[in-house]
């Protein structure tokens, strides 16, 4: 058998990915805080101040990878979520359900981020544009999926309604997104606002790939520490939790 | 408020929420780590599916 | 055999409706107090409503469908005839179609009927209320089957009713948006007929995969 496929099916294993998930989360974890600490400290001490907006643009290297991850992590829920109701995968369940608060925490983050560098530009902590407002529906849909698997008891009916509610969220998210531009052109004229609108110079483009990139590194290794948990707690009971509980006494 | 405390402020939250990320399934698991072995010194029988449900997040 | 299948759930629903015919007044009286309630909340002041009268219509009538959806499956969920739908020779997405369908007219319709009503208590500008009827009338069977997939996902739970609001408010926001937009674009002077031919795509679009998807939700929660 080809070793990717009988790889794909070792993850299938219960006992097979608490150990791969134990193994490598630390480094999801390790490497993605190395990147962005790189980041951080680029965006930080390294980037010259922007032009039109000062210090307070150094937001944007926090704000825009956040924002990303958001969507990406949805997307990415949804796309484990068919595969779970399509397959009956129980690992990609799993996977699904554990994407759900690295998203909706990623999404707090663009939302208290984009209100804080809005507050100097706007005035006000709050101005319902078409991204934050998007970004804001967005956390509600989060909510309603996480809010949804922890209502229904059996842990793998739950993971399948709230992941077929996930799949439904991803098709409606586009609509949603030009819903709300649609009526925040309507209402508000064609206002342009000034979020990430400065051109970018050279230097300034290091440090934010840097967080793209240690964003999703932190976000597999927070991926595959949540899977591992909602897999241990899944098969309590089982004997090889027991078995690897003695082991480690 | 001069801009550097606006950045500040949003670089805190990203670390804060990250922080929270970071430790919450380590929490759960923990937990349920202890629980199994809590039914181990019980003498539980290792086939019982009876989970108390630990609420995670 | 699909269109008897039709003719029967449409027959028995409106059999089991006819016997509790006050239920469906529910939804328009709620309506009329949520405006009700906006007039006291507001100061009652003829300019100041007729400024946001379309909008807080629109709110009265999405709220009300949305506390109506709990009798979407409910009453079927709990006496098992629900099962019999998944066993039917008929797909089970045509007998959500039908259902839907039925609980629109007996729901939503009456609140069609009483929206030129609402719109006198909130003085809206009458030159508005052919457009507001027009999106009610095809945001409200939109937002029907956009609820029918929250309600098939929470079928069965017991205290489900925030649980139904939380999941499907976000779900509602482009109906919201286009429905109440294409009033207040009218308003402007604007041209709503784009803002009403995106609602009558979103309806055609969902006609057929809302049931499909609130099929599958069936399916979970039942299975």
């Amino acid at each position: 058998m080809n070793p990717v496929v009988r790889w794909f099916h070792q993850l299938g294993s219960p006992p097979y990915f608490d150990r791969f998930a134990a193994r490598w989360a630390p480094w999801g974890y390790g490497l993605g805080t190395l990147v962005m600490a790189y980041g951080i400290w680029a965006a930080l001490f390294q980037v010259p101040a922007d032009y039109q907006q000062g210090d307070s643009f150094r937001i944007l290297y926090i704000h825009v990878p956040s924002a990303w991850m958001s969507l990406f992590v949805f997307g990415l829920m949804a796309v484990y979520a068919a595969i779970a109701l399509i397959w009956r995968i129980k690992l990609c369940e799993i996977l699904a359900m554990a994407c759900a608060p690295i998203g909706a925490a990623f999404t707090v983050i663009t939302l208290a981020t984009g209100s804080i560098w809005g507050k100097p530009m706007w005035g006000t902590w709050w101005d319902w544009d078409p991204r934050l407002t998007s970004e804001l529906i967005l956390l509600f849909l989060y909510l309603g999926i996480m809010g949804l698997y922890n209502a229904i008891d059996d842990r793998r009916a739950a993971a399948r309604a709230a992941g077929l509610l996930a799949i439904v969220g991803v098709v409606l998210l586009p609509v949603i997104r030009y819903s709300v531009v649609w009526w925040n052109s309507l209402h508000q004229g064609q206002t342009i606002r000034l979020l990430g609108e400065s051109s970018i110079d050279g230097s300034m483009v290091p440090p934010l790939v840097a967080m793209l990139v240690g964003t999703k590194l932190w976000f597999i290794g927070s991926l595959l520490m949540r899977a591992r948990a909602d897999n241990l707690h899944r098969e309590s009971g089982k004997g090889w939790v027991t078995a690897l509980v003695e082991v480690k006494r | 408020m001069t801009y550097q405390t606006y950045v500040i402020a949003a670089y805190m939250v990203f670390v804060v929420v990250l922080l929270w990320d970071f430790v919450a399934p380590r929490i759960r698991i923990n937990q349920l780590l202890r629980a199994a072995r809590l039914r181990i010194a019980r003498g539980a029988s290792s086939h019982s599916n009876a989970m108390p449900d630990i609420p995670h997040q | 055999m699909i269109r008897s299948a039709a003719k029967a759930l449409i027959a028995r629903d409106l059999r089991m409706l006819w016997r509790r015919r006050g239920d469906s007044l529910q939804p328009a009286l709620f309506a009329v107090l949520v405006a009700m309630l906006f007039a006291l909340a507001l100061g009652g002041e003829a300019q100041a409503l007729s400024n946001v009268a379309a909008a807080v219509l629109w709110l009265a009538v999405l709220l009300a469908g949305l506390l109506a959806l709990d009798t979407l499956f409910r009453s079927d969920a709990e006496d098992g005839s629900l099962e019999q739908w998944l066993l039917a020779p008929v797909p089970l997405a045509w007998l959500v179609a039908v259902r839907v369908f039925t609980h629109w007219a007996t729901t939503a319709l009456p609140l069609l009927l009483v929206t030129p009503l609402l719109a006198e208590l909130l003085h809206l500008p009458r030159e508005q209320l052919p457009v507001l009827l027009a999106s009610l009338a095809l945001g409200t069977p939109l937002l029907s089957l956009l609820g029918a997939v929250v309600a098939a996902l929470t079928v069965g739970m017991p205290r489900s009713g925030i649980l139904v609001a939380l999941l499907a408010l976000p779900l509602y926001v482009p109906v919201l948006v286009f429905g109440a937009g294409s009033v207040a674009a009218a308003a402007q002077g604007l041209d709503p007929s784009g803002a009403l031919l995106l609602l009558g795509a979103g309806l055609v679009m969902a006609s057929l995969l809302a049931p499909l998807a609130a099929a599958a939700a069936i399916r979970i929660a039942l299975g």
